[in-house]
């Protein structure tokens, strides 16, 4: 069976460094840092970029969920964005969370989003202007397309994908989690009863992707990585981690930069899945 | 506007954890980051007049931090819901 790829590639979704560094006067742009670290762009951050939190703003605050429409339109829109603004996303941990947020946009359908490659570690050690003045900017209106949900699995899916091996499921997290001899990266909660993984999951971390500076590795690299653990985009995939952050930077790499066209997002990850009364488990 | 400076980054282990350090300079103040390298989620941050200082804050800290983690047992084969 021929790999389906998508018609966007790399290029479409990747700025560098240098290229923003030559486009903070680019009324066509928004910069938006989106941090693990919530505290991070107020301590510095790239000129003329607005600043959003995931565990608030990015998400429904009252149930668990990715962050409503009408939310999404007003975040935007007081942001200084409308349909016609390319946003380019940064963040600390190898754009972590600016994945969550490309993810994000990309259920709601907006066009023009890209990542700056390398994120705000890049910049930094670059030695790169940063500031902490928070730019202002006339509100725009925005209008969001009904949700994609081609591109994320809850949990029937997931399950189904286990069961019946209607998906490759990929767990992102460290070998640890996978294994389950952590519940929780060292140094962050444990939001799971259980360790281990979905049965049937290959466990390739989402840093394998990255070369030290946090930029992406090459398509040819990544292409051997994912497919010498045999996700090669012949197959549906489903990705996951603990809570759908680092599943998101894996499902970036996979459909826009590999071109796999049926690659999804299981947000509810582990932190759903590990609670689970009687869902299978698997170790190691 | 400020240029960070003095950017310097290095690996070592804390409480038997691999860790990532990085320290840069933003002005008058040292900003350090100590993460868990794998899978490189942020842990501990501070700030100090000097390298040391921020440093010294932030592996006292993460030291502390780290000492906490729970490891389980090793897996023995796989099993379903084993309970721990």
């Amino acid at each position: 069976m021929a790999v389906q790829t998508a018609p966007q590639t790399k290029q479409d979704v990747l700025v560098s460094t240098d290229w923003v560094a030559q486009h903070l006067q680019d009324q066509a742009i928004r910069l938006v840092e989106v941090d693990v670290d919530t505290k991070a762009y107020a301590e510095g951050h790239v000129p003329g970029s607005v600043g959003w939190a995931w565990d608030t703003q990015l998400c429904d605050t009252l149930r668990r969920d990715i962050i409503p429409k009408a939310k999404l339109e007003q975040l935007l829109g007081a942001s200084g964005i409308d349909n016609a603004t390319t946003v380019i996303l940064y963040g600390d941990n190898n754009n972590w969370f600016a994945a969550w947020a490309f993810w994000q946009l990309k259920v709601y359908g907006h066009e023009g989003v890209r990542l700056m490659n390398g994120g705000r570690k890049k910049w930094i050690a670059e030695g790169r202007e940063l500031v902490t003045d928070v730019p202002t900017s006339p509100p725009k209106t925005y209008k969001a397309k009904d949700p994609d949900w081609s591109i994320r699995a809850l949990l029937p899916e997931a399950m189904s994908a286990s069961a019946k091996r209607a998906a490759q499921l990929v767990d992102v997290r460290s070998p640890q989690e996978y294994t389950g001899e952590l519940l929780a990266p060292p140094g962050l909660p444990e939001t799971c009863q259980r360790g281990g993984h979905i049965p049937g999951a290959k466990n390739i971390p989402w840093g394998k992707a990255c070369n030290d500076d946090g930029t992406f590795k090459s398509v040819e690299d990544l292409r051997a990585l994912y497919g010498g653990a045999g996700i090669t985009g012949e197959q549906p995939v489903i990705a996951y981690c603990r809570i759908g952050e680092r599943s998101s930077h894996t499902w970036f790499v996979l459909k826009y930069l590999l071109g796999y066209t049926n690659v999804k997002n299981y947000d509810g990850s582990w932190t759903e899945w590990g609670n689970l009364v009687a869902a299978p488990v698997e170790k190691p | 506007m400020a240029k960070p400076e003095e950017y310097a980054e290095r690996k070592t282990e804390l409480a038997g954890w691999p860790v990532t350090i990085v320290t840069y300079r933003l002005g008058s103040t040292y900003h350090t980051t100590i993460d868990n390298t794998d899978p490189g989620a942020w842990v501990v941050k501070a700030q100090g007049t000097t390298k040391a200082e921020a440093e010294t804050k932030a592996l006292k800290d993460a030291q502390a931090l780290l000492e906490k983690v729970k490891k389980n047992k090793p897996p023995t084969g796989c099993t379903s819901v084993p309970g721990f």
